[in-house]
């Protein structure tokens, strides 16, 4: 790409992190402890597969406000499948992924059957998912989770590199990879950037909005399987609080809300903000109840950003073509 | 500051040295203009000659660096378009700018709706003086229709009923002909002769001569941001001088003899057709090498034709023949796969590109899947070696591939349309309003590249509502209109009588071919 550097989605969140973990780890040093960093990198993995879940309906210009009932109904699906028929772990989170691409294709067809917006067919699903799982639960949690599972919602395989690294690391390279090099990828951005044009170049919209969907249904039961392992609990509340987050990630990273423009690296850097971020209020012993309002700030900032840079592409393309 | 043209008493607006720079681009430079009292005045130029800055300066979107504006002989410096408009500068701009479910009569006043913001609206009121404007356009409709429920026509003169009820006694019209039939045109034309003689004075921008001519009374120029002629009379001036001021030479026009294509191969056949739309048994061949044209006034049902043809709407009955076996196209990803058919959209902004994409995006969506076929997955070096020499064969003006759609000229924007559909190496090629838009220069060049399309074997069905770019493009003129074919004729590309057998067609009048 001729765009230069700092010009990138992904430059502007580098420098946040890079000068916000240079500041608080002179501030405090233990904020660099191994312990401390195995901390950020299980909340960065399992916030990222929230974060992705939602930057891949951001792409095709829509919202899906059902990320976290997907996750919540896939995290008990999981736990209870083990608890209650005893099935083993890999195949119970196979299962419990299969569960949240069903869950997802469901959005997708309602959505590209009825045309109706993805915000209202997803406020709908939301409260399906959610009442499936507090009609199975009883709002009670499954206790009974493997220790194979414990270990690796916990443990690290290489000092302090935790287990959850992996899935969260694969999943960003598939999806740059998917975005930036399948002719699939390409749709789903060119169906967000434009969706009469995509059709009319021959881009079936609905097939590439139904695995849109399923994609994102995917990732987010991925966070919800990966969050029993990490509480070390089947919750019922699990999703509950990841809204808010879904949207920041991507936004911080450059994503444009009408679809079209998302990053990767972008997406990233903005979990690994906000988990920084949230960090910081715990070692510097502040009320962690103030993270939503960190939160909501740095979603405003990054908006701000964005619009700050759309108006200028706004001026430059009002030159050229006066 | 020494002004040839010294403004006359009656000038209600002139301007001087005008200049506006963006960063790397001069829009206007030293731009003088006056506009008098009971004239229309033409302005004049291609793409990108600063028109449209021009505009935006008056009506108080843009700040100029230097030069200045007088009003009535007041120093004239709009702080935004609300001062402007309270100032009497009215414009009816090229975008609509009409909010869609809101009732016409709603719609038309809504700047003074605004002034009262916690007055009761009093419907009935407003519907009876909204009713006043729409009947004084000769509109038939409601006013409390909501505005998306109009035809483009109607809701292009709701647009301009809108800048008349605000009393502007400077109306500034961009292109407001452009989705017009001659009739809308022709009323509309006796109303703004009538504003006129009532004294105000009106700009008039158009990419239509034949129209400039007809109406207008004075002509400024405008050529890379300067001026090529400054509000000098239209008298004496012919088509010729006008265009030689606007592109700073003689236009050409292609001497092409008629041709007859229809010996060769049928690939594209439509049978007895009718949709889902409303269109009824529509026949109709383009043949190897040929270019059909379909002609009609807007609203007559041909890019609604198209799209039924792409798979986009559905055929109900009668057949469609691809290479001359049954099509069965169910979705617009079939047209293109299996059938090879593309279609340039009418609307390049809002159905033909991703303004946001780059170059390279753009022109590779149609073919993104045939080239990952192979190995799986793309490389931009792959989609650029499939694009590239079809980008650059229709000299798209553009920094890299790698810029925004968005950030090219409407004629580059249009080349790129195109470009994707030569890279797709497709058989049969919609072209719709090919120039909407589009200057006189790349106009040309682009019917020279539709001309050698056809040379080449693709078969073209073009859809036009721009006469002489029927008569000079078409081998073969299908007539419709009303979603049915009306009638065809064979293209002797003798302008009078093509013309008016053709409007002759759309009157109805059953007239089979001749020949």
């Amino acid at each position: 790409m001729s765009r230069r550097f700092w010009e990138t989605d992904w430059f502007g969140p580098l420098m946040v992190v890079v000068v916000a973990v240079a500041v608080v780890s002179i501030l405090n040093p233990s904020f660099l402890s191994p312990f401390n960093i195995q901390v950020l990198l299980l909340a960065i993995a399992v916030n990222a597969m929230i974060a992705f879940s939602q930057m891949i309906i951001i792409a095709i210009g829509q919202m899906n406000l059902s990320v976290g009932a997907i996750g919540g109904l896939s995290a008990i699906a999981f736990a209870g499948m083990m608890e209650v028929w005893g099935i083993p772990w890999p195949i119970a989170a196979i299962l419990a992924l299969a569960l949240g691409v069903l869950a997802g294709v469901a959005n997708g067809v309602l959505v590209a059957l009825t045309g109706i917006s993805a915000f209202v067919i997803t406020l709908a699903s939301l409260s399906v998912y959610k009442g499936v799982n507090l009609g199975i639960t009883e709002a009670q949690p499954f206790y009974k989770i493997p220790d194979v599972v414990k270990g690796l919602g916990n443990d690290t395989f290489l000092h302090p590199l935790p287990w959850l690294i992996i899935p969260c690391v694969l999943a960003a390279l598939l999806l740059w990879y998917l975005l930036n090099r399948l002719p699939l990828g390409r749709s789903i951005l060119a169906v967000g950037g434009n969706e009469h044009a995509a059709e009319l170049s021959g881009i079936s919209v609905r097939r590439v909005v139904i695995v849109a969907h399923a994609i994102s249904g995917l990732l987010a039961a991925s966070a919800g399987i990966m969050l029993v392992g990490r509480l070390q609990l089947g919750q019922p509340t699990i999703g509950d609080d990841w809204l808010i987050l879904s949207f920041a990630a991507p936004v911080i990273g450059g994503a444009i809300l009408s679809g079209g423009h998302v990053s990767v690296a972008g997406t990233l850097l903005g979990v690994a903000i906000v988990a920084i971020f949230t960090q910081v209020l715990v070692l510097f012993n502040i009320d962690p109840f103030l993270v939503q309002v960190v939160l909501g700030v740095l979603i405003l900032w990054a908006v701000g950003v964005n619009r700050f840079r759309e108006v200028r592409a706004l001026k430059h393309s009002a030159q050229v073509a006066s | 500051m020494s002004i040839q043209n010294a403004p006359s008493e009656t000038s209600v607006f002139v301007a001087e040295g005008m200049t506006k720079t963006f960063p790397g681009v001069t829009a206007l430079e030293d731009v003088r203009l006056s506009l008098s009292k009971g004239s229309i005045h033409a302005l004049l130029g291609e793409n990108g000659a600063g028109k449209s800055t021009l505009i935006k300066a008056i009506t108080g979107v843009h700040r100029l660096d230097s030069g200045r504006m007088m009003l009535n002989g007041q120093l004239f410096e709009p702080t935004d378009t609300r001062d402007a408009i309270s100032r009497g500068i009215g414009v009816v701009h090229q975008e609509r700018n009409l909010i869609p479910r809101f009732s016409i009569g709603e719609n038309i006043f809504l700047e003074s709706l605004n002034a009262h913001p916690l007055r009761r609206i009093d419907y009935n009121k407003l519907f009876r003086d909204a009713r006043v404007w729409l009947e004084m356009l000769g509109v038939d409709a409601d006013p409390a229709m909501p505005v998306h429920r109009l035809s483009v026509a109607k809701t292009q003169l709701v647009e301009i009923a809108k800048a008349l009820s605000l009393n502007s006694r400077i109306l500034l019209l961009d292109e407001p002909t452009a989705a017009l039939t001659p009739h809308e045109t022709d009323t509309l034309f006796k109303i703004l002769r009538q504003l006129r003689d009532d004294g105000v004075s009106l700009m008039f921008v158009s990419h239509k001569l034949e129209e400039v001519q007809e109406i207008c009374d004075r002509v400024t120029v405008l050529r890379d941001g300067k001026n090529a002629c400054e509000s000098q009379p239209l008298e004496g001036l012919d088509r010729q001088a006008i265009v030689r001021l606007m592109i700073g030479r003689n236009e050409q026009i292609p001497d092409w003899s008629a041709r007859d294509r229809s010996t060769g191969k049928a690939l594209l056949q439509l049978k007895n057709v009718s949709t889902s739309l409303g269109h009824k048994e529509i026949d109709l061949s383009v043949h190897k090498g040929e270019i059909v044209g379909l002609y009609g006034l807007v609203g007559a049902g041909r890019s609604e034709l198209a799209k039924s043809i792409l798979g986009k709407f559905q055929v109900t009955g009668g057949e469609v023949l691809v290479n001359g076996s049954r099509a069965e196209i169910h979705s617009v990803a079939d047209a293109v796969r299996r059938y090879r058919i593309g279609y340039v959209s009418e609307d390049r902004k809002s159905e033909g590109l991703v303004l946001m994409h780059s170059v390279l995006e753009n022109v590779g969506m149609p073919i993104w899947r045939r080239l990952a076929g192979l190995a799986h997955f793309l490389t931009n070096g792959k989609i650029r070696k499939h694009t590239e020499p079809y980008i650059r064969k229709l000299e798209v003006r553009t920094p890299s591939l790698e810029q925004h759609v968005g950030n090219l000229s409407g004629g580059n924007q249009q080349k790129v349309s195109v470009a994707k559909w030569l890279a797709a190496e497709v058989q049969i090629l919609i072209i719709d309003e090919p120039s909407v838009g589009i200057d006189i220069k790349t106009k040309a060049y682009l019917h020279e590249l539709i001309r050698e399309l056809s040379d080449n074997g693709t078969a073209l069905l073009l859809i036009t509502s721009d006469m002489p770019e029927m008569i000079t493009l078409a081998d073969h003129i299908v007539v419709m209109n009303d979603y049915r074919i009306m009638g065809e004729i064979d293209n002797t590309r003798d302008y009078d009588t093509m013309s008016e057998r053709i409007m002759t067609l759309i009157q109805g009048e059953e007239l089979v071919a001749a020949e």
